[in-house]
């Protein structure tokens, strides 16, 4: 019992060795294996069975053995050489003696080799195709994977698209269909506050209706913005721009809607012309700015300043209002919206507002920064890379 | 200027049609409203407006092609163009095809009387230049000198450089009209000037702007129209 465990343990340990070695030691300690073995099963039967041995066929086993297990056929040939050697000095009279004058013996010999070479091409054939079909199965096996797993994949893209597009068009088309009526509105309302026949107790009526008329412009106008930059799915519409040009564009807007405003512009010596989408950067100073005049409480020193900063033009609105709220400050330092309940009466507009403004600036790789000046007031930066980034 | 002037509107939506209307009316404007585009050329051949607004989209026919046989009438008529934000490449084709000025929707209503105003003052100067040009421009306190190649802000000369004084004399001899960025490139360097060279253009512009100590967010001069082109004020 004792034995035979330690045996076949040091069997499976020599086996697991030999299956270790690479390819030309391993066949090497393999086919001498075998064809000791076979040597070994010849000479106990000779004892028995005499003269009339069979040892030829037994070594022909061995070859067949050996081209099983190596690689190619060269070991199965050489083996059936030397085999034929052996048998016919070991297990054939004369023995321990070569000779081929006995009759029937080159025969023998000659056959031997030639069934065992014919044995071990056939076996090595054999064991390529085996190898060959198992390689197929395992290539067809990982397209056919592949294949499956891209199908998903592409499944799963196509119907996100398909939902982002059909957002986006709904989007489009209700703040495109929303602007014509709007348009009207305000129209009408500056029409007929412009003429005579208005008693002042209609005009603070046609005043209202102007100005909600106008916010929900500028309010379509985020919606608008917010469809052309959804999640950075959409390639914005770059170009470069002379950064003054864009910032004066959007303080003649934001002075239309409130043309009781004083703002500053100050304009660098620097040219600041660099890629971007100007409308939505325009819609992001407008935001700032109408944020400013709606938030602070500050008429008469809302600033927007223009400049250059290493690798960053930099756009900054400062006023000298009430300042923020450390709930604004921490909502834009870590970029997500603000919370519903701080947008009630007093911050109308002002979540949805930051948030447009925060998500095309990062659209656009850019920076944006909201603090309280300690002298007062708050200040609103973002600044754009001056160059493409090199990736794009 | 005894009559009152015609402006033809081609607009088909009702509401806007409306309020231009009575706004032009109120300003004493004579005001005749087309709905679609056949309508608006009919109106165009029997009346003979002093100006058109024209909307670009309309329901029977492409703005564009109104535009396109408006512009072959031997009477020059001054076309403003109203149009809506995601039409933005056809209102430079229509700039190109030598509309005058272009709003954008939503618009406000003094901000369409202004531009109505310039585009009518230029159109009585052509008529009365009857196509000779003038030497001498001026633009409020900004005087242009095409023969001595000056430039006077009030009584102090400002210095350009050759192509800066070709944008000017450009945006001046076409005052009132939004020249787009193709049309002054074409002019100032050349009819093979490539879309490259816009940089430059703009450039040019920034440093016009400082020598005039312009304010981009309230121009006295010149006129940014974003990512299209620059008009001269002229009033």
């Amino acid at each position: 019992m004792g034995l035979g465990h330690t045996l076949s343990s040091w069997c499976r340990q020599a086996v697991e060795q030999v299956r270790r070695l690479p390819d030309v030691p391993r066949d090497l300690v393999l086919t001498a294996a075998i064809f000791l073995l076979a040597y070994w099963a010849c000479s106990i039967l000779i004892h028995h069975t005499g003269g009339q041995n069979n040892s030829s066929l037994v070594f022909v086993l061995a070859v067949v053995l050996i081209s099983l297990v190596t690689k190619g056929y060269i070991y199965g040939i050489a083996a059936s050489i030397v085999g034929a050697f052996f048998i016919n000095y070991s297990f054939m009279y004369p023995y321990a003696a070569f000779s081929l004058s006995i009759s029937g013996y080159p025969v023998t010999m000659l056959s031997m080799v030639a069934i065992s070479c014919i044995v071990c091409t056939l076996t090595a054939r054999l064991k390529r195709q085996a190898v060959e079909a198992v390689r197929r199965e395992k290539k067809a096996k990982a397209l056919y994977e592949m294949n499956e797993k891209l199908n998903a994949e592409k499944a799963a893209i196509q119907l996100r698209s398909d939902r982002e597009t059909i957002r986006s068009n709904i989007l489009r088309a209700v703040s495109h269909d929303l602007r014509t009526p709007l348009t009207s509105i305000s129209g009408a309302a500056s029409v007929l506050l412009s003429s005579e026949e208005i008693s002042p107790k209609n005009a603070t009526m046609l005043t209202d209706i102007k100005q909600d008329a106008d916010t929900l412009i500028a309010m379509v106008e985020n919606l608008l913005s917010v469809t052309r930059i959804q999640d950075g799915t959409l390639p914005l519409q770059k170009q470069e721009e002379m950064l003054e040009e864009v910032a004066g564009d959007a303080l003649i807007t934001t002075r239309r809607r409130f043309p009781d405003y004083h703002i500053e512009l100050d304009i660098s010596d620097d040219i600041l012309y660099l890629p971007m989408d100007s409308m939505l950067i325009k819609q992001v100073i407008v935001n700032l700015l109408e944020n400013a005049i709606r938030h602070s409480g500050d008429q008469e020193h809302i600033r927007l300043s223009l400049f250059r900063q290493e690798r960053w033009a930099v756009v900054e609105v400062r006023d000298h209002g009430r300042g923020l709220t450390p709930d604004v400050l921490e909502s834009v330092r870590a970029g997500r919206p603000l919370e519903r309940a701080l947008s009630g009466d007093t911050t109308r507009g002002m979540g949805i507002g930051l948030s447009v403004c925060q998500s095309i600036i990062k659209a656009h790789g850019g920076f944006f920064a909201a603090d309280n000046d300690p002298k007062g007031g708050a200040v609103f930066r973002f600044g754009l890379p001056m160059e493409e980034a090199e990736h794009e | 200027m005894s009559e009152k002037q015609t402006i033809l509107i081609i607009e088909d939506e009702r509401a806007i049609s409306n309020f231009i209307g009575r706004a032009l009316t109120a300003n004493d404007y004579r005001v005749i409203p087309a709905f679609s585009g056949r309508e608006g050329l009919s109106l165009l051949f029997s009346h003979g407006p002093d100006l058109v607004l024209l909307d670009l989209g309309l329901p029977d026919m492409d703005g564009l092609e109104v535009l396109a046989q408006l512009r072959g009438l031997p009477k020059e008529v001054p076309v403003i163009i109203i149009s809506a934000r995601d039409r933005e490449s056809e209102k430079v084709k229509a700039l190109d095809m030598g509309a005058d000025d272009y709003v954008v929707k939503p618009f406000g209503v003094s901000e369409l009387l202004a531009r109505i105003r310039s585009a009518l003052r230029r159109s009585d100067r052509l008529k009365l230049s009857q196509g000779n040009q003038r030497d001498v421009y001026q633009i409020k306190d900004l005087t242009i000198d095409l023969t001595r190649h000056q430039v006077l802000l009030g009584d102090e000369e400002i210095h350009f450089t050759q192509n800066e004084f070709k944008i000017i004399e450009l945006l001046a001899i076409y005052a009132g009209k939004v020249l787009t960025y193709d049309f002054i490139l074409k002019h100032v360097w050349g009819p093979y000037s490539s879309s490259g060279n816009n940089q430059i253009l703009r450039v040019n512009m920034a440093n016009i702007r400082r020598k005039l100590r312009e304010n981009p967010s309230d121009p006295k001069y010149i006129h940014t129209e974003l990512g299209i082109g620059y008009r001269m004020l002229d009033d």
